[in-house]
């Protein structure tokens, strides 16, 4: 099925099941420890042995020779495949660092070697005993230092106007430069597979992936086989955030552990191991320069950027393609530097681009503000557009920003709000109060499904994954509502190279792609069902097919033989003439410490315009789960890199600390009842890395309010601000 | 001498003669039981991921505590009963906190799922909780979620955690109370071979012979620091000697003069105590780890472990604490600030170990103030600790005792500033200032990851003008960030 034009009226208008508050239906499954991850999948297959991986420990340069001797001699092991054993593997499409073979040495705690033995402890034991012997080469780790020597040079990548003009002119400018650090994804569960690979010829693998038809693919391209000989599962994962966009070496090691012991191997990668053997999220530093009249209109925006990037790209991290979109002005130049490092290779984490762009971009609309000395909300508003403003031709389909940021500052009380910093205090706390906006795009990407209904019963299939976002049951919901039968009677199973291929799990494009996958095989089940009634006015309620004036029971109708279905969707051109996004409003108030300067987030609410809210309890989870994710981006959140030797030298959940608990305050999330016809037929578009979008501004903007102190390098420490506290208040 | 470990799991006593010194809990449910329920996402101590309860008779009461069992070895659990998320549902009915976890949206990706559910069970059996947001933030700092964003964890705490239990647990108290009464005995416990063994003797002069022996053995109190030298640093420990059988060794007692603390009393059971001494202890104590870490981690140990970031060393050496050591040879005390020779070196003789110590209370005279400093709220390490003792008589400081932690290879007094703050007049802070700078010449911290030299100096001085604002009382609200100010022209000048 094609969506080719905007969807009118339609039945999920009338909605019964979608937009419901609906509880996860595979929640019971996880809180009593039954749903089963890829490292515990005993049950798949026999006879596993265990794997476990050796890590490079220079950043870059190459092994002159390995001793495995001891560990091939070690109790329990069954095999031991090196680096130095086998030919560079392929580089596939979608990765840029090599995951395995060949002596050359790229990123630090590359994997080098893995050990299959019996259990874990030998496993372990064993690795420890392969005796490396490097020549280490230097490396380029320094952004900053590529940054200086960068500004300035290149082409802009996007410009219109006459930017230079429009600031020699203007009554008032702004020109900061903001930094934002490495972070990691730090999902929970660590990449973990199961590996069957025991004749060398089929492969199976059981693993933790976001993206199962791009798991496959790439395995295929890595070992150079065919994908019709490859199988991939992963029905559950515990966490993504685009960690498990793409293959990873745990995979890979399983595999070739596999293949050399010939049994399955099972493989995790330790927590210390992820950080530098994984992706990440780039560092990036952002000059942004801003001009306006003294009415508060923006008359230019240059934005000019660096993130780094592995040699060969794959960094997504480009802080100012939001900047093209967001707010109007008729002049302006955007510049993005990707800077080759030598560092493990940066990759898409929630919210690539936007996420690092917004950090920065939305104090600088807060420092504009105030240097224009006018309320942030009335200044964003004042410079919202309803059109793409570099190519005016261009409309955005449905775009909201304005009624967030009033209702944000109506709920919030931001009438009420702190005016000079150390003017409102809480005993020994200055209380500060700051806001953002948000913009995050709103792609689609073809998805298929396949549905059977089997005496009243609707199973539904495909390679969809659940990341933690909810498709399970928001897919379910999708067929109950299509076929008109109550949640119970619907059983959707996900995460299986042998279903349709889907949209998968990432870019915010996974809850409208797929349901509209589900819809579309869902059509195509009601047509069929239609065809066998030989009519062509067919309607379902009640678990009822009704044709003219006559119900039949969907049980009936497939008592005998199960009626199946497959069709995906695609998304029509059309798509490509609109600016199809989500938007959203941050408040947030802090308090920061009068003597030691910690900043403690006090309170939160964000109001988003999405489009359909499929389900507001998996959608509000969504949320506040990336606000809580941008709290430790803004106060936290920090890969430390060791610049001489190049790697993350923080690299386990005590050294890299995303946010607890008590860190996170009281959350609110408000969602615009706002629906978008032109991204798909449930007119839904996604949230999950909406949430994360603008809040760390907004938190930066606050701590500014409590104190007076700018910090524009992320996290805010409080050594940022120690020696910069006011004086008097 | 019993050579099994004895626990409690599913109404049924499980024996084990089988028990490594370095197998852990996590990996004894996962690999040999193939209970794969409890999950991993570090193996040390700071997810939660790993959580089981542990129910164990508490002057009869059968308590239940949340634990991290990816750094529990498995021969702790001696006498307990292990609960993990496995045992909660009856037949298919979830269990009231699985239920609320389920409604309130608690779980999304679910990885961290079953730590939470345990965590909230113990809650769920913990009695007299105030029921507030606070407390139940408290009590599950110790799982990261990086899905939810917690709030949903904490409306389902909040519905189920706080009603009187009712679930098959409480049921069967009486009887899991018989049980574990009849398992509770008072043989050692010793498990393996001379070279290799997990041991657990039932008395102080067993341990005393036993260390003897086996200078070169590890001794073991919660195991949330020798848990990690197993599963981070992958060291090789043979020997495992484990103090929580010895009768008396948990003892915490509070007098007019002071606390006795026993060397295998736990942050959970010092807390009282330790905040009735001072509001600022109780706050400490709170912040240390997480609930799980204050459940098994010892004041004992955090001392024994010697670490120049351990928390509770600075404050106890500024309230004067004296520790005891106990070997086969004799007992001995000593100032606790004397056991911290250098980086990585204690005072401790070969079979020598901690039998317990005393912080004494206060007297009306004496302000006492200290303050951890991390990036994290809870669950985090300090890069800089100060606690401070001052005794004040007729507005003026006749005695001080400062104690930093994260200044130096060891947790150490500041003697210049505590020299240059003696005389100094508490309503008058233009006296503070020769005490301020006497810090710089107290301490030469070092930069790492977790903070930078002067970041560390800047924020040893905040905390100590922060100390003497507060106990000073005197309008506060003004003169509390200029205080700072005036050290900094004091220097200048
Ligand atoms: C997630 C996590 C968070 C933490 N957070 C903090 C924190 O915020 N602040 C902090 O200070 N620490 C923290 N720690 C460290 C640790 O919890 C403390 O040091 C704790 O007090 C150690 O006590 P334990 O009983 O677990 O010691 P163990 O690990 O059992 O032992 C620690 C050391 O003491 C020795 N030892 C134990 N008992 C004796 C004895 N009686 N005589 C002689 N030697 C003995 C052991 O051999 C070992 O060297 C944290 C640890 C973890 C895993
Ligand atoms: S696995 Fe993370 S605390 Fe145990
Ligand atoms: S639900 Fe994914 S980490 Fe908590």
């Amino acid at each position: 099925m094609k969506f080719e034009e905007p969807t009118s009226d339609n039945l999920f208008d009338r909605a019964m099941v979608i937009g419901k508050a609906t509880p996860r239906i595979d929640g019971p499954l996880k809180v009593s420890g039954q749903a089963p991850y890829a490292y515990e999948r005993h049950d798949v297959v026999e006879d596993q042995l265990v794997g476990y991986p050796l890590g490079a420990t220079i950043g870059r340069g190459r092994i002159t020779a390995m001793d495995t001797e001891a560990a091939r001699n070690a109790p329990g092991v069954a095999a031991v495949v090196t680096t130095l054993d086998i030919d560079p593997l392929e580089i596939s499409s979608f990765n840029n660092a090599r995951l395995f073979g060949g002596n050359e040495v790229r990123h630090y705690h590359q994997a080098i070697a893995v050990v299959v033995a019996e259990t874990l402890e030998q496993a372990r034991h064993a690795a420890e005993m392969i005796d490396v012997t490097y020549e280490e080469e230097e490396g380029n780790f320094d952004l900053e230092k590529a940054w200086q020597n960068g500004l300035g040079t290149d082409e802009a990548d996007a410009e219109t106007g006459n930017v230079d003009e429009a600031f020699a002119s203007a009554e008032v400018t702004l020109d900061e430069t903001y930094r934002t650090p490495d972070q990691s994804h730090a999902m929970m569960e660590p990449h973990s597979s199961i590996a069957d690979w025991s004749d060398g010829e089929n492969m199976t693998v059981w693993t933790s992936s976001q993206m199962i038809a791009w798991a496959r693919k790439s395995l295929a391209e890595t070992f150079d086989i065919d994908e019709d000989r490859i199988r991939v599962e992963s029905p559950f994962v515990g966490g993504g955030f685009g960690a498990k966009l793409f293959l990873r070496s745990d995979a890979v090691l399983a595999a070739l552990g596999s293949r050399a012991a010939q049994r399955p191997v099972k493989l995790t990668l330790p927590r210390p191991f992820i950080f530098n053997n994984a992706t990440h999220r780039s560092a990036t530093i952002q000059r942004i320069r801003l001009a306006a009249g003294q009415d508060g209109r923006l008359t230019a925006i240059e934005h000019e950027a660096a993130a780094h990037e592995f040699e060969g790209g794959g960094n997504e991290e480009n802080p100012t393609n939001l900047t093209k979109l967001f707010y109007a002005g008729a002049n302006r130049r955007v510049k993005h530097h990707d800077v080759v490092l030598d560092l493990p290779e940066s990759s898409s984490m929630r919210a690539p681009g936007e996420a690092s762009g917004l950090m920065a971009f939305e104090i600088a609309m807060d420092e504009m503000a105030e240097k224009l000395g006018m309320d942030p909300v009335e200044f964003r508003i004042l410079n919202d557009t309803q059109v793409d403003p570099m190519n005016p031709d261009v409309p955005f389909s449905d775009r909201n920003f304005v009624d967030c940021l009033k209702v944000g500052a109506e709920r919030f009380g931001w009438s009420d709000r702190n005016r000079k910093p150390g003017d409102t205090r809480d005993g020994l706390w200055m209380v500060g109060h700051g806001m953002a906006g948000a913009y995050r795009g709103a792609p689609t990407l073809t998805s298929g499904a396949r549905v059977r209904l089997e005496r009243g019963h609707l199973t539904v299939e495909t390679d969809m994954t659940d990341i933690g976002t909810g498709s399970y049951t928001i897919l379910a919901q999708t067929g109950a509502e299509m076929l008109g039968l109550p949640l119970e009677q619907v059983t959707v199973k996900l995460g299986d190279s042998r279903f349709p291929a889907s949209s998968g799990s990432g870019g915010q494009f996974g809850a409208a792609s797929s349901t509209a996958g589900v819809y579309a095989a869902c059509v195509a089940l009601r047509e069929e069902i239609a065809r066998r009634l030989e009519t062509d006015d067919v309607r379902f309620e009640d678990g009822n097919v009704i044709a003219g004036n006559k119900a039949i029971p969907l049980e009936e109708i497939s008592a005998d033989a199960e009626i199946t279905a497959e069709d995906t969707m695609e998304f029509g051109d059309f798509q490509d003439d609109l600016e199809i996004g989500t938007f959203a409003a941050h408040f947030v108030e802090v308090g920061v410490h009068a003597a030691t300067a910690e900043v403690r987030v006090r309170r939160m609410l964000a109001v988003c315009d999405a489009g359909r809210i499929l389900n507001p309890v998996t959608a509000r989870s969504q949320v506040i789960g990336g606000m809580t994710m941008a709290l430790g981006a803004a106060l936290s959140e920090q890969l430390a890199v060791d610049k001489p030797r190049g790697y993350f030298v923080n690299h386990d959940l005590a050294g890299y600390e995303v946010a607890v608990h008590a860190d996170v305050p009281d959350q609110e999330v408000i969602f615009l009842d706002t629906l978008d016809p032109a991204i798909s037929p449930l007119k839904a578009k996604g949230v999950g890395e909406l949430g994360i979008c603008g809040v760390a501004a907004a938190i930066a903007n606050a701590t500014y309010n409590a104190t007076g102190i700018r910090v524009r390098d992320y996290p805010i420490t409080l050594d940022k601000m120690l020696d910069r506290l006011p004086e008097t208040f | 001498m019993r050579d099994t470990i004895r626990f409690l799991k599913g109404g049924q006593v499980v024996e084990l003669e089988n028990v490594g010194p370095t197998e852990t809990v996590l990996d004894y449910l996962r690999l040999r039981c193939r209970q794969t329920g409890t999950k991993e996402g570090c193996g040390e101590g700071d997810c939660g991921a790993c959580t089981v309860a542990l129910g164990r008779l508490v002057d009869g009461k059968l308590v239940y505590q949340p634990v991290n069992s990816c750094i529990l070895l498995l021969g702790m659990i001696d006498g307990a009963e292990l609960v993990t998320v496995e045992d909660l549902a009856l037949d298919s009915k979830l269990h009231p906190v699985q239920a609320a976890m389920v409604e309130f949206h608690g779980s999304q990706c679910g990885f961290c799922t079953p730590g939470f559910v345990m965590s909230l069970f113990t809650l769920y059996h913990a009695h007299g909780q105030e029921k507030s947001r606070k407390a139940v933030t408290e009590w599950i700092a110790g799982n990261l979620c990086r899905c939810t964003g917690y709030r949903p964890i904490v409306d389902a705490a909040l519905d189920a955690c706080f009603d009187a239990a009712d679930d098959a647990f409480s049921w069967r108290a009486n009887e899991t109370r018989e049980l574990l009464q009849k398992l509770a005995d008072s043989r050692d416990v010793f498990i393996g071979e001379s070279d290799s063994f997990f041991s657990s003797p039932a008395t102080l002069d067993g341990l005393a012979a036993l260390y003897g022996q086996h200078p070169d053995a590890t001794l073991v109190a919660g195991a949330t620091d020798v848990g990690l030298w197993i599963t981070k640093q992958l060291r090789d420990l043979p020997k495992m000697i484990w103090l929580g059988r010895i009768e008396g060794l948990e003892r915490v007692e509070s007098s007019p003069s002071g606390v006795l603390i026993g060397a295998m009393a736990t942050y959970e059971t010092t807390e009282e105590a330790m905040s009735d001494l001072s509001p600022d202890l109780g706050v400490l104590w709170k912040r240390i780890g997480s609930k799980q870490v204050r459940a098994s981690g010892t004041v004992g140990g955090n001392i024994a472990n010697g670490s120049p970031i351990g928390d509770t060393p600075p404050a106890l050496i500024a309230l004067g604490t004296t520790l005891e050591l106990h070997s086969s040879e004799g007992s001995r005390a000593l100032p606790l600030e004397k056991f911290f020779l250098d980086y990585g070196k204690q005072d401790r003789n070969s079979g020598e170990f901690v039998t317990g110590l005393f912080v004494p209370r206060p007297s009306s005279n004496q302000a006492f103030r200290c303050y951890k400093i991390s990036k994290r709220f809870d669950q985090d390490i300090s890069s800089v600790m100060g606690a401070f003792r001052f005794t004040i008589d007729d507005g003026t400081i006749t005695d001080a005792r400062i104690a930093y932690g994260g200044m130096a290879a060891t947790p150490k007094r500041a003697e210049h500033a505590e020299r240059a703050l003696t005389g100094a007049l508490m309503d008058d802070p233009s006296t503070w200032g020769a005490g301020m700078q006497a810090l710089l010449s107290d301490y030469k911290p070092m930069t790492d990851m977790r903070a930078s030299a002067e970041y560390r100096m800047e924020t040893a001085r905040a905390l100590l003008a922060k100390a003497l604002m507060e106990i000073s009382g005197t309008a506060p609200d003004e003169i509390r960030v200029l205080a700072i100010r005036e050290a900094d022209n004091d220097r200048a000048a």
